[in-house]
């Protein structure tokens, strides 16, 4: 199947802006994420994709065809939405069947298939229940399959885990990434939970106020976020906020040293993943000191929240380590050059 | 000793009584005073005047007849004769209530529809006019309709004056309307037809239509359209397959509320329907407080009225519950 390409593609509602401009292009077979926080318009993007909404410029090519102005009936994308949508005066396996009935197949045909999709999905005995009979998970499997049922060209997935408890969320998660794996197909998830979408997606697009800030695969987006917006919606970062000179940042009285260029006097904002922080006792390079604020013990993780010359800063520790330190107590901590990122201030 | 030295003496001794009687206790014992009097006391009262007598030249008598039945039934002269006329008027309530509740939803459905995807704010104004629609009453409404299609005043008169009716003769669409008695030689006329009855008495429970097809389509979840259109479904699919299930208990709720409203529907038919198809209504009317003046009969009928309404709503009834368990 084709990539699905999104070429200077942008919606307005009114004089809202909910999609800036916008090129994207969605990989075959492979699983990409939509990711941001409520309102940034993801969801917005994958309705224009399915048909739903129309985009106010730009065009949407699946392959060479330009499907901009192709009704959504007429473009075979399956779609999973957040509330699943399921026909509530259908039976299980009617449902699954329904794309197919109106597609002009033979219903005993199309139910026979719909049965062969409930057995995908683990739903086998299930096929004569109504649709309020079922749990949350089944229900999110009901809606796979139906959307499943027409062979879609892409299949579209809007919050999908957002209605399951987080077991079960987590245990789909998998599922749901192995179903994919398995048909191959080209899927586009919208969620706003960034662990979700590091756990499915081949690629993951990070979307703020209508805009893309990064696409890339999960490790990328998790180690090299592209700005500071990133680094701090994906996964915990701490921040720091300083001026560049000459190989390092000066924060206050303090410098550090960092691995990156700016122009002499530049504002930038250093960035650092709690993990990268270490807690050390031998001074050396961008050692500081700082008192231990408070100790939370996650069971794998310990976390210490730190005061320092220059701001609070989390950092996590294995529990396994060894290392027990205490509220109040005096330390040392190794912010490593390679593991600080830098970004412009005002990028930020 | 005072009256209310008496009281006190009487609470000293029974303080458990007077705990009982709290403010709350008289307050629904004066309530449910009201329902008895004013609610079932009336019903009790047809009721019992239905098994009365008429006596000639005079009112009516207690008794327990079942006379005034057996009249309805079969008419005033058997065993001599067989008479079906008021079953027949009865036949002739439904007949118009089926119709115009029917037509009455079959038109507020898409309003309806269209309604809900408005605006918040236009969907409150648009309420609050149909809102303000009810607070006319039958008579108003009938009023209105009487002079819009009155054949010297009315749309016929229009017809003629702009040449309508002489382009309707012109394409041999006036003989049609001759046959199905909506035209004399001359002109167009609405009435009396059965034709202006059902229009009337659609458009008086209309917005009644709209009001209880509104919550049900304001709830309906827009996604289950959109995942039908994802599948495939155009949108005429959609309504068929998605949006009308989904709704079909209200449409069933709402269609017999309207057609138990409308079987007692009075004015309306009274002005517009011809004398062959009065219904049960009018003949009540015309037992209790018009010309014929035998109560007795007029309660007969009206209890028989009752029953077939209540009939039909046990029927809905147990057809949603059919529907629901499926």
């Amino acid at each position: 199947m084709p990539d699905l390409i999104l070429s200077g593609v942008s919606k307005s509602f009114g004089s809202t802006r909910a999609v800036e401009t916008t090129d994207l292009t969605f990989a075959e077979g492979q699983l990409t994420a939509l990711l941001g926080p409520s309102g940034c318009g993801k969801t917005t993007l994958l309705r224009m994709l399915a048909g739903l909404e129309n985009p106010t410029r730009g065009t949407i090519r699946l392959g060479h065809e330009d499907i901009t102005d192709l009704p959504a009936h007429k473009r075979k994308f399956g779609m999973v939405f957040q509330s699943f949508a399921l026909f509530p005066h259908y039976t299980v396996r009617e449902n699954v069947a329904y794309s197919l009935i109106i597609g002009g197949t033979a219903k005993p045909e199309a139910l026979e298939k719909a049965q062969t999709l409930l057995d995908t999905v683990q739903l086998s005995s299930f096929g004569d229940r109504r649709i309020g009979e079922l749990s949350g998970g089944q229900r999110q499997r009901v809606a796979i399959a139906r959307a499943l049922a027409q062979e879609p060209k892409v299949f579209l997935l809007d919050e999908p885990m957002s209605a399951l408890d987080a077991k079960l969320r987590e245990e789909m998660q998998v599922e749901l990434r192995l179903l994919q794996q398995r048909l191959g197909i080209t899927t586009i998830v919208v969620t706003h939970d960034q662990r979700e979408a590091m756990t499915m997606a081949d690629t993951i697009v990070v979307m703020s106020n209508g805009r893309v800030e990064q696409v890339a695969p999960p490790k990328q987006i998790y180690h090299r976020p592209a700005n500071s917006f990133v680094a701090d919606f994906i996964g915990k970062a701490n921040f720091f906020d300083g001026v560049y000179s000459d190989g390092s940042v000066q924060i206050g009285k303090l410098a550090l040293d960092i691995s990156a260029n700016f122009a002499a006097g530049s504002p930038v904002r250093l960035a650092i993943r709690p993990e990268s922080i270490c807690l050390v006792t031998e001074p050396g390079q961008n050692c500081i000191d700082a008192e231990i604020s408070f100790v939370r013990d996650l069971g794998p993780v310990k976390e210490y929240h730190l005061r320092s010359d220059i701001g609070p800063m989390i950092a996590e520790h294995a529990g396994t380590d060894g290392m027990d330190l205490m509220a109040g107590e005096k330390t040392l901590v190794h912010l490593p050059a390679d593991t600080l990122r830098v970004y412009p201030q005002t990028a930020a | 000793m005072t009256v209310s030295e008496n009281i006190q003496i009487a609470a000293e001794r029974s303080p458990a009584l007077v705990r009982r009687i709290s403010p709350k206790t008289v307050l629904y014992a004066a309530l449910s005073t009201l329902v008895v009097v004013f609610c079932i006391v009336p019903f009790i009262l047809v009721i019992v005047i239905s098994f009365g007598r008429k006596v000639d030249g005079a009112g009516w008598v207690w008794d327990l007849t079942f006379d005034n039945y057996q009249r309805f039934f079969v008419g005033v002269l058997w065993p001599d004769e067989v008479t079906f006329l008021y079953l027949q008027q009865l036949g002739n309530s439904f007949y118009f209530a089926v119709i115009a509740s029917v037509l009455a939803v079959l038109t507020a459905l898409p309003f309806t529809l269209l309604l809900t995807r408005l605006k918040r704010s236009a969907q409150a104004i648009w309420l609050v006019f149909i809102l303000a629609s009810l607070s006319m009453s039958e008579v108003f409404i009938v009023m209105g309709w009487d002079i819009l299609l009155s054949n010297n005043s009315g749309l016929p008169k229009l017809f003629q004056v702009t040449g309508f009716t002489q382009w309707l003769k012109d394409v041999g669409w006036f003989q049609t309307l001759r046959d199905i008695g909506l035209a004399n030689p001359r002109n167009v006329k609405f009435k009396p037809s059965g034709f202006a009855t059902i229009l009337t008495m659609s458009y008086l429970v209309w917005p009644y239509a709209v009001i209880l097809l509104y919550p049900a389509f304001s709830r309906l979840d827009p996604s289950l359209a959109e995942a039908a259109r994802t599948m495939g479904a155009n949108r005429w699919t959609v309504i068929r397959t998605v949006t009308l299930p989904a709704i079909r208990l209200p449409l069933m709720g709402t269609t017999l509320l309207l057609f138990v409203f409308l079987l007692g529907s009075y004015v309306s038919v009274s002005v517009f329907a011809t004398p062959d198809k009065q219904t049960t209504a009018v003949a009540i009317y015309s037992n209790i407080r018009g010309s014929n003046l035998d109560a007795p009969f007029g309660s007969a009928q009206a209890v028989i009225l009752l029953i077939s309404a209540s009939v039909c709503l046990c029927f809905g009834h147990l057809l949603n519950s059919k529907a629901e368990a499926r």
